[in-house]
């Protein structure tokens, strides 16, 4: 059987070994993930397969197929050159479905003196852009995939890994970070165009502090800027539909989020440019406890 | 790197065994695990011997997430004992299920997918119809798989709860009537014991032979070791409470027509997991032991399938056993025909 | 199919409470939130049924009797349609696995 080339990563509480038939996604997650510290003892949480769904699928128009401890059986393959995206993705897919030590939210988070604000909404929301944009004004990056609710504390950890940047809000952030911060550009991939970019290092250095929930909103791109308060019942249950392991956490699941429920207030929040949302977020903000 | 599984089977036949690992003998062992759907036995498995964090913390993990297939396959039989509330013949739980509603060593960390029961032949339809009353629908709408189902098969076609997204299969005995060997499924019927909740397990002997069924006669020995986790801890629990079971186990055998498949079954598991058996039980060592014990093992440290040529083997094995030989080409042909869509 | 006659008979059923312990309450601004341990299922639910939940017990009850529970403990208006309304939520309670449905 074909030997794999393999690396490990550490991303916030969860280590990754990420095995790959090629050496080519592996070579472009090296060189992202560079200032990120390596599990330590080489002992990781979750394994990653990138194999080709066939075995001349290795060679000849090579694709990728996901595969790991944990699984989907119906995910379909990508070409290779989309492997750094296809690694993203089997990151996230174990993070989904294997993780139990938090509540998992789909959201992106950001942190100020202590305190994490935190967007969740669909895709196309604009929850990732925001985050990332926060992170150059400020804010530490704490993640733009999986909000991480502690089932005891109440607190969100970190879990910053590479910000997946989609289509214009490529264009977007090229404006404020650094060149040498992006990945490679994925275009016609399963999302549309795909360019991933290194957190800033104080989010990396800092990704074993977790912050106290201060602020949840509900961003939604494409309308007039607008606040709107939001029933307990609503935010509930759009929260059990943007958590990946609610019911897989049964009762602590159930403790946690209505305690989050209770304790963080909550807006909607409509806008059309970043510096509508920005502006949102800073009087939310300085009124917030 | 770890070309088999055998360090699965190692730490959990000797818990001990994992002191020696290196961190990446760790994470080998933790894919293998996930992969034959062993980690929950293996987690209860460590719970007393020293472990490092970050893989006590993946194993506690493992601890939950199964205690919780525990608890939603009890809460799925319950479902199931409310609709069939009117049916006055038995329902015996099947498999993991059965063990955890059963409190046996085999349920405990065991992942449980579906729920299997049984039920008597000529109740099937009524069974059905009282299940589609409540809530169950069909999963597959094809005819032709629907038939294959209903001419060939040991069980309904598979059906789903619609609001709680979860699958029931109903059998009426535990091999498909294509195969080989004839189970006496009333005789397991009247021997079942009754749990107290109105439902039922098979008695002890009828069970392990229904999981040694299921290890060697239902599919191609994916998740083989897992069976045979089960066998092995059944006929610890079972050979230790009557000392009568292996005398038991080898008439029931007879009775299903299964002497062959037990006989295996308690060699590989002695080899495997040291399972005290009964040497007259097991028969003589055949040279196939050894081709089953690295089929069983084929899996490496990526947790990766291994040996695909001796799983081919078993598989088109487990296809002639399970149909004659006419009925495979046929069922074969109407696949392709689909382009190659599974069916099964 | 034609033979269901082993069906329940839908004579005056009658209904028994869980165990206490089964359900972890909460309450939200507008509806009751329970987990419930056996299934491990959240259910949201809205007026009466959390109130049809409170008065009942481990004693079995046909829908009336709850319905006289339930006039006596809340401000419930007596309607026409008031036992319908009860029975039926009773049924949805029953057909979550939330409280036990006996045939009368």
């Amino acid at each position: 059987m074909a030997e794999m080339h393999q690396i490990r990563l550490q991303i916030g509480p969860a280590a990754f070994r990420i095995a790959s038939a090629w050496r080519q996604p592996l070579d472009q997650l090296a060189a992202l993930y560079r200032d990120y510290p390596g599990p330590s003892d080489h002992m990781v949480d979750f394994t990653v397969r990138l194999e080709p769904d066939k075995p001349w699928r290795r060679y000849i128009r090579p694709s990728v197929h996901i595969g790991g401890d944990f699984w989907l059986p119906d995910a379909a393959p990508l070409p290779l050159a989309q492997g750094l995206l296809a690694a993203e993705m089997g990151m996230n897919l174990q993070m989904a479905l294997g993780w139990r030590r938090h509540l998992l939210l789909h959201a992106s988070s950001v942190e100020k003196d202590g305190r994490a604000l935190i967007m969740t909404g669909l895709s196309g929301s604009g929850k990732s852009t925001l985050s990332a944009m926060l992170a150059q004004k400020g804010w530490r990056f704490m993640g733009d995939e999986f909000a991480l609710l502690d089932l005891d504390t109440g607190d969100i950890a970190p879990f910053p890994r590479l910000i997946s940047l989609k289509n214009q809000a490529i264009r977007a952030m090229q404006t404020v970070a650094p060149a040498d911060r992006f990945g490679p550009e994925m275009t016609d991939t399963p999302k549309g165009d795909i360019r991933h970019l290194v957190p800033p290092k104080a989010a990396i250095d800092r990704m074993g502090e977790p912050a106290r929930p201060a602020l949840l909103l509900f961003p939604r791109f494409g309308h007039d800027p607008e606040l709107r308060d939001m029933g307990q019942a609503e935010i509930f249950v759009r929260l059990t539909q943007a958590s990946t392991n609610y019911v897989a956490l049964g009762e602590a699941g159930f403790r946690a989020l209505t305690r989050f429920v209770d304790q963080v207030p909550t807006r909607a929040m409509d806008y059309q440019s970043i510096e509508q949302a920005e502006e949102l977020i800073e009087r939310l903000w300085s009124r917030s406890p | 790197m770890i070309r088999d599984a055998h360090i699965l089977v190692r730490a959990l036949r000797e818990p001990a065994s994992v002191e020696r690992l290196d961190g990446g003998q760790w994470s080998e062992l933790i894919s293998i695990a996930r992969a034959e759907s062993l980690i929950g036995s293996l987690a209860h498995r460590l719970a007393d011997v020293p472990v490092p964090d970050r893989m006590r913390a993946v194993l506690q993990d493992a601890i939950g997430a199964h205690d919780l297939a525990r608890q939603q396959a009890l809460w799925e039989a319950d479902c199931a004992r409310r609709a069939l509330a009117g049916y006055p013949g038995k329902i015996v739980l099947m498999k993991g299920t059965a063990y955890v509603a059963a409190d046996l060593a085999a349920g405990v960390g065991r992942s449980i997918g579906d729920l299997d029961i049984m039920v008597a032949r000529d109740a099937l339809p009524i069974v059905e119809s009282a299940l589609l009353d409540a809530g169950w629908e069909w999963v597959k709408p094809d005819p032709y798989d629907d038939r294959y189902y209903r001419d060939h098969m040991h069980e309904l076609p598979p059906l789903i709860h619609r609001d709680r997204d979860r699958m029931i299969d109903v059998h009426h005995t535990i091999l498909p009537l294509t195969a080989g060997p004839r189970p006496d499924a009333q005789a397991i019927l009247d021997s079942a014991i009754a749990l107290g909740n109105g439902l039922y397990v098979m008695a002890p002997a009828d069970m392990l032979l229904h999981s040694i069924a299921h290890l060697f006669a239902d599919g191609d020995l994916a998740g083989g070791l897992r069976n045979l986790w089960d066998i092995n801890l059944l006929l610890r629990h079972f050979s230790e409470a009557d000392e009568e079971f292996w005398t038991e186990l080898d008439v029931r055998a007879k009775t299903h027509g299964l002497g062959r498949e037990k006989e295996r079954a308690l060699r590989l598991a002695a080899r495997l997991y040291d399972t005290p058996v009964y040497r007259f039980s097991a028969g003589q060592t055949e040279f196939a032991d050894y081709l089953y014990i690295r089929r069983l093992l084929a899996r490496d440290g990526y947790g990766r399938e291994t040996r695909k040529l001796i799983r081919f083997a078993f598989y088109v094995r487990s296809h002639w056993l399970r149909m004659p030989p006419l009925m495979l080409a046929r069922h074969l042909w109407t696949k392709w025909r689909k382009g190659g869509k599974p069916v099964g | 199919m034609s033979d269901q006659n082993f069906r329940l008979s839908t004579m005056t059923p009658k209904y028994r409470a869980g165990p206490k312990d089964d359900l972890i309450w909460h309450e939200l601004d507008s509806m009751t939130l329970l987990f419930h341990r056996p299934s491990g299922n959240t259910h949201m639910l809205a007026d009466p049924a959390p109130a049809l939940l409170e008065v009942m017990d481990s004693g079995l009850l046909t829908a009336a009797e709850i319905a006289t529970r339930l006039k006596a403990r809340f401000d419930v208006e007596s309607g026409a349609d008031t036992d319908d309304i009860i029975s039926a939520r009773l049924e949805e309670l029953a057909a979550l696995g939330l409280i036990a449905r006996e045939a009368g």
